[in-house]
């Protein structure tokens, strides 16, 4: 057999069918399951424990508010997750769903009158149908060629902005209308869209369609050999991207941006940038890290800007070069973390989970993990990118 | 080229199927009519044709470069044949996609080996138990897994599940490109290079999980340069040097071959 260690069979609870009732047990949860319910839980009772206090933070609007922009962010960072990180076709223009979902939803309002209740809907189809647009032919050309159209497209809707200012508003923005006017109804909305988007999220990539897209990353002819259509899985998954992420767009300007649309706060490269960042940090492929990446980027970079301390020998404020210190925290993250965050964590309570068991030989991560020793999900991606963008070149090393 | 007289002469003698040495859509499960492939200036496969029947092991011979993998390639649509007509079936299947071949019954294996390296070995076999749906929670419940499972001992790799693909010898990464294609359920499968740097006892442990599968009722094409190990598990044998057909036969009429012999067993190794 050939096979010199091992040749028992494996663990029993592999051939068991697991009913949905099993797999819903919290009691079969891992801590670090456990402690992200309770940080849902945590964020979906805040607006009631208004006024109260808790380690020095005092749950008041402005917290909420700030809270309620990090949900947003992170849900933009989970939909940049879902496509990109998943499928690793990277897009660099994330910020063109959020941008017509916004945009769709403010021009329809402003223009036709519509209620908020139909634009934003419509606002979320057109983000949806911009990714269908783009996707259907960009993503069945090799990586670095979907990269750049991602990466120009929200530059060229800016570029056009400028032609029909009146409509549009042009570079400075638009203004429309809210949906909410307090900082509570702004919170649960965010809320509800943050749920949702991880709920949806992490259900498709645990099911079937996450082990395809993760295959996708890794090879798609092999993919392809296992009688899986890699193309309509890449397309389901920018798609849906756009999707939530238009939706997102639109429900961010008429709630935390209090009806107010800009080119700088949704479609600007910056903000496809971060996202990227945001769900490097957190640890790209898990969609968790991205929701938990996009929340404390977002609200580390609130607080920093509003420090009011100056830099003792330079004599900078702080708040003035919040987007340096920023970038060199990610950077040290980076540095010490590659995997990102959440992927740490949960690589040390599986090996501690292991360790206790202690049943099997060396195991492999299962589903969006990552083994000591072995390439990180973004060197992956940047390995298949560069991978790439060789073969574009024409350094074939096909076999005939 | 010297060899070129031998390799005309012999395909009349050998195929003696008439003049143009045509074939239909109803010849073989799995028939190649006038394939060819050029890149660029090179002629991959020139003008190939054959047949496949059922429930048969064909070895598809050549030395290297000879253009079998690129057979292969434009057989299950990896690219478009330049020229000729592929038929699976009794349909005509040229350029139809590779998955959907796939998903037709036709699987393949590769000579480089394809394992997605960020999974396990079942969970490598279990990606082509997953089906092309967007919206599919089979591998959530335990019954894919232990499809997978299963198949992984039937292919000798049931004390490897939870091993990644870079910790296994060469012998097993041959077995998971073969189980993750008989993982699609194929009617017809490709094997190219099974034998390729395997030890005896791996060739003949390969071979009978061939046989095995052919009398459960699968077809095979087999390549590989290694002639011993192949003619001791095909039925039958095509021989083709630059991309053209220069013989055909059983094992025993293949290495009586002048022209093989010519060609291939003098430059062996």
């Amino acid at each position: 057999m050939g096979a010199e260690t091992s040749e028992a069979p494996a663990s029993d609870e592999e051939f068991e069918e697991r009913t949905l009732a099993e797999i819903m047990d919290p009691r079969e949860f891992g801590w670090p399951t456990r402690l992200g319910l309770v940080g849902l839980a945590t964020l979906a009772v805040l607006p009631v424990l208004r006024g109260y206090g808790f380690l020095g933070i005092v749950v008041n609007s402005q917290l909420l508010t700030n809270i309620t922009g990090a949900m947003f962010f992170a849900v933009f960072a989970m939909s940049w997750d879902m496509q990109s990180g998943y499928t690793g076709e990277i897009s660099f223009g994330h910020g063109l769903f959020f941008g017509v979902g916004g945009y769709a939803s403010a021009i329809l309002q402003t223009q036709l009158g519509m209620d908020l209740l139909v634009t934003i809907p419509l606002g979320m189809v057109a983000a949806a149908v911009a990714g269908l647009l783009i996707g259907f032919p960009s993503l069945r050309l090799q990586g670095p060629y979907f990269s750049l159209i991602t990466l120009v497209t929200p530059i060229i809707l800016i570029g056009l902005f400028t032609f029909a200012p009146d409509i549009t508003g042009g570079a400075t923005g638009l203004f429309t209308e809210p949906l909410t006017s307090g900082a509570v109804e702004g919170y649960v909305i965010a809320l509800v869209l943050f749920l949702g988007s991880l709920g949806l999220f992490l259900a498709i990539t645990r099911s079937d369609a996450g082990i395809v897209l993760t295959a996708i990353r890794e090879d798609e002819l092999a993919v392809e050999a296992a009688g899986l259509n890699p193309a309509k899985f890449k397309l389901f998954s920018f798609v849906l991207s756009g999707l939530v992420g238009g939706l997102a767009g639109a429900l961010f300007v008429h709630t935390y941006a209090g009806g107010f649309v800009a080119p700088s706060d949704l479609l600007a490269l910056v903000i496809s940038i971060e996202v990227i960042i945001a769900s490097i940090l957190g640890g790209i492929g898990t969609i968790t890290g991205a929701a938990i990446g996009g929340l404390f980027l977002f609200l580390f970079r609130a607080y920093i800007a509003q420090v009011d301390l100056t830099v003792p020998v330079v004599g900078v404020p702080i708040n003035e070069i919040y987007f340096l210190l920023f970038t060199v925290a990610t950077l040290v993250v980076l540095f010490f973390v590659p995997e990102g965050v959440v992927t740490r964590i949960l690589m040390r309570a599986r090996r501690r989970a292991d360790t206790e068991d202690d049943d099997e030989g060396p195991d492999v991560a299962a589903d969006g993990g990552w083994t000591e020793g072995e390439p990180t999900t973004l060197e992956r991606i940047v390995a298949k990118f560069v991978r790439e963008l060789r073969e574009l070149t024409g350094d074939r090393g096909d076999d005939l | 080229m010297s060899a070129d007289s031998a390799t005309d002469s012999s395909i009349e003698t050998d195929t003696a199927t008439g003049e143009s040495d045509r074939y239909g859509p109803d010849d073989g499960v799995l028939v190649v009519d006038g394939l060819t492939k050029r890149f660029g200036g090179l002629v991959a496969v020139d003008d190939l044709s054959f047949a496949v029947e059922k429930r048969e092991i064909l070895g598809f011979i050549g030395p290297n470069g000879a253009g079998k993998s690129t057979t292969f390639n434009c057989i299950t649509g990896v690219y478009p044949p330049t020229e000729g007509t592929v038929y699976y079936d009794g349909q005509d299947v040229t350029n139809s996609a590779f998955h959907r071949m796939v998903q037709n019954g036709m699987a393949r294996t590769f000579q480089e080996f394809r394992p997605l390296e960020d999974r396990s070995v079942v969970d490598n076999i279990q990606i082509s138990l997953v089906p092309d749906r967007l919206f599919s929670t089979s591998g959530l419940r335990g019954r894919t897994r232990a499809k997978a499972v299963e198949l992984c001992e039937r292919v000798g790799l049931g004390g490897r599940l939870h091993q990644a693909p870079d910790e296994l010898p060469h012998a097993d990464m041959i077995r998971l490109e073969l189980g993750r294609a008989l993982a699609t359920d194929p009617d017809v499968l490709l094997v190219d290079e099974p034998f390729a740097g395997l030890a005896e006892e791996d060739i003949a442990e390969i071979s009978t999980l061939l046989r095995n599968l052919r009398d459960q009722g699968t077809t095979f094409i087999v390549v590989d340069h290694n002639m011993r190990g192949l003619l001791q598990l095909i039925d039958r044998a095509i021989v083709i040097n630059f991309g053209e057909r220069i013989a055909d036969g059983t094992p025993e009429e293949i290495t009586e071959d002048p022209a093989v012999r010519k060609a291939y067993l003098g430059s062996e190794d």
